[in-house]
């Protein structure tokens, strides 16, 4: 039986071998996409809003309410980076839809996301609050805290990360499972040349764990992120 | 095919930094500056087509009682220039009619005293006249019997009898 780990695509030969994994090249993809989109419903904006324009400005309003409501009004600087970190994961969760392997149901991906906002965490606290501030803090509410608050802070970017590798790397093998089983069933029924007991049965899986679970895992992991990062800062 | 393990960390985990952190500068760059920017401009072109249009409605209605003032204000100074052109007028008229009423009393005076002064000449060439007449018709009646001397002292009689009481007015 296969792994359910990333398939290598290509390896880069340098150094003992780079290997590139569907992670990566789906990652691409999605890069492509929403700097594609970008470019294309920026490059014609109108004084009257219309077509594409509309949706466009709809979804940054969205994501820059959304960063100011959640974060404060002083750190609306961050919206363009939640949205970025929102966009690219609704893509990512919901790549699944499409027959291939989410980036993030690879560790990698949502490890080095959850890096990210560790970095912020600390580096935007430490720039708001000074060194010394910052480093008080590991203080509260009482010294003998600071073993406790240390674990505390480094496991935001495992849970971060672990929560949406779980959700996503589970639907992902849960589906991969049960085309696998379709497909042995459909052979049990003499039909293992055209696994017609895929079509249709599925549908109902990908809307829970690709759809409400990849959305939900976003919105969370975008939430979450907005959160810590604001209360590091505050 | 190779496969990697499902739980492990290798190089994918920098490639996965390195790309959010490329798509994170190029949506930034390309999506959300300019979108926001542009929302922004336009909110704030919108906020000012507003006060602006506000400015224009209380500065029309500034203008508009100004104006209105300045409409009465020149009803009113109209009717008082009217007044004041009719009473220089009526002043004017008065003086004139005084003036040419001073003048004809002069002139009355005038020709009095031209008058007077006519008569008082036609009196006294009269009176001249008359003793010359008187003078001839005497010597005329009583030519042969009266001497110079007689003469003279009747003539200064007649003069004095007739000439200053009949003559006089």
């Amino acid at each position: 039986m296969e792994g359910f780990g990333p398939r290598v695509v290509f390896t880069l030969p340098i150094f003992d071998g780079i290997p590139i994994t569907d992670t990566v090249v789906n990652t691409w993809i999605i890069m492509a996409i929403l700097i594609g989109f970008s470019i294309i419903a920026t490059r014609s904006f109108g004084k009257i809003p219309r077509g594409i324009q509309n949706a466009t400005e709809a979804l940054v309003d969205v994501l820059n309410k959304l960063t100011v409501q959640t974060m404060g009004e002083d750190k609306v600087f961050f919206a363009p980076y939640i949205g970025t970190l929102f966009l690219f994961l609704l893509l990512a969760n919901l790549w699944g839809l499409i027959g291939f392997r989410q980036p993030t149901a690879d560790i990698n991906t949502t490890f080095g996301l959850a890096i990210l906002t560790f970095v912020a965490i600390h580096g935007f606290g430490t720039k708001r609050k000074g060194v010394g501030g910052y480093l008080k803090g590991f203080l509260q509410p009482l010294p003998f805290m600071l073993p406790l608050n240390i674990i505390g802070e480094l496991a935001t970017p495992i849970s971060l990360a672990f929560r949406l590798f779980g959700n996503m790397v589970g639907g992902f093998i849960i589906m991969a499972l049960l085309y696998g089983g379709l497909t042995s069933l459909s052979g049990a029924l003499g039909l293992s040349f055209f696994p017609v007991l895929q079509a249709g049965i599925p549908v109902v899986f990908h809307l829970y764990f690709d759809l409400f679970s990849g959305v939900l895992q976003t919105f969370i992991f975008v939430m979450l992120s907005m959160v810590f990062i604001s209360m590091a800062m505050d | 095919m190779t496969f990697l393990g499902l739980v492990e960390l290798n190089w994918t985990f920098f490639f996965m930094i390195v790309n959010f952190l490329v798509l994170y500068l190029v949506l930034k760059k390309f999506l959300f500056k300019p979108v926001t920017e542009f929302m922004n401009n336009r909110a704030k072109n919108i906020e000012d087509a507003f006060k602006e249009a506000e400015d224009k409605k209380y500065e029309a209605q500034a203008l508009y009682v100004d104006y209105k003032d300045k409409l009465d204000h020149i009803k009113e100074e109209r009717t008082q220039i009217i007044k004041d052109a009719t009473k220089r007028a009526e002043e004017r008229s008065d003086e004139i009619i005084k003036a040419a009423q001073q003048e004809a009393k002069e002139i009355i005076q005038r020709a009095n005293v031209d008058i007077a002064r006519e008569r008082q000449k036609v009196i006294n060439d009269l009176k001249d006249q008359i003793s010359t007449l008187a003078m001839m018709a005497a010597s005329k009646v009583i030519e042969k019997e009266l001497d110079e001397k007689a003469h003279q002292q009747l003539i200064q009689q007649f003069i004095d009898e007739v000439g200053d009481t009949t003559w006089q007015n």
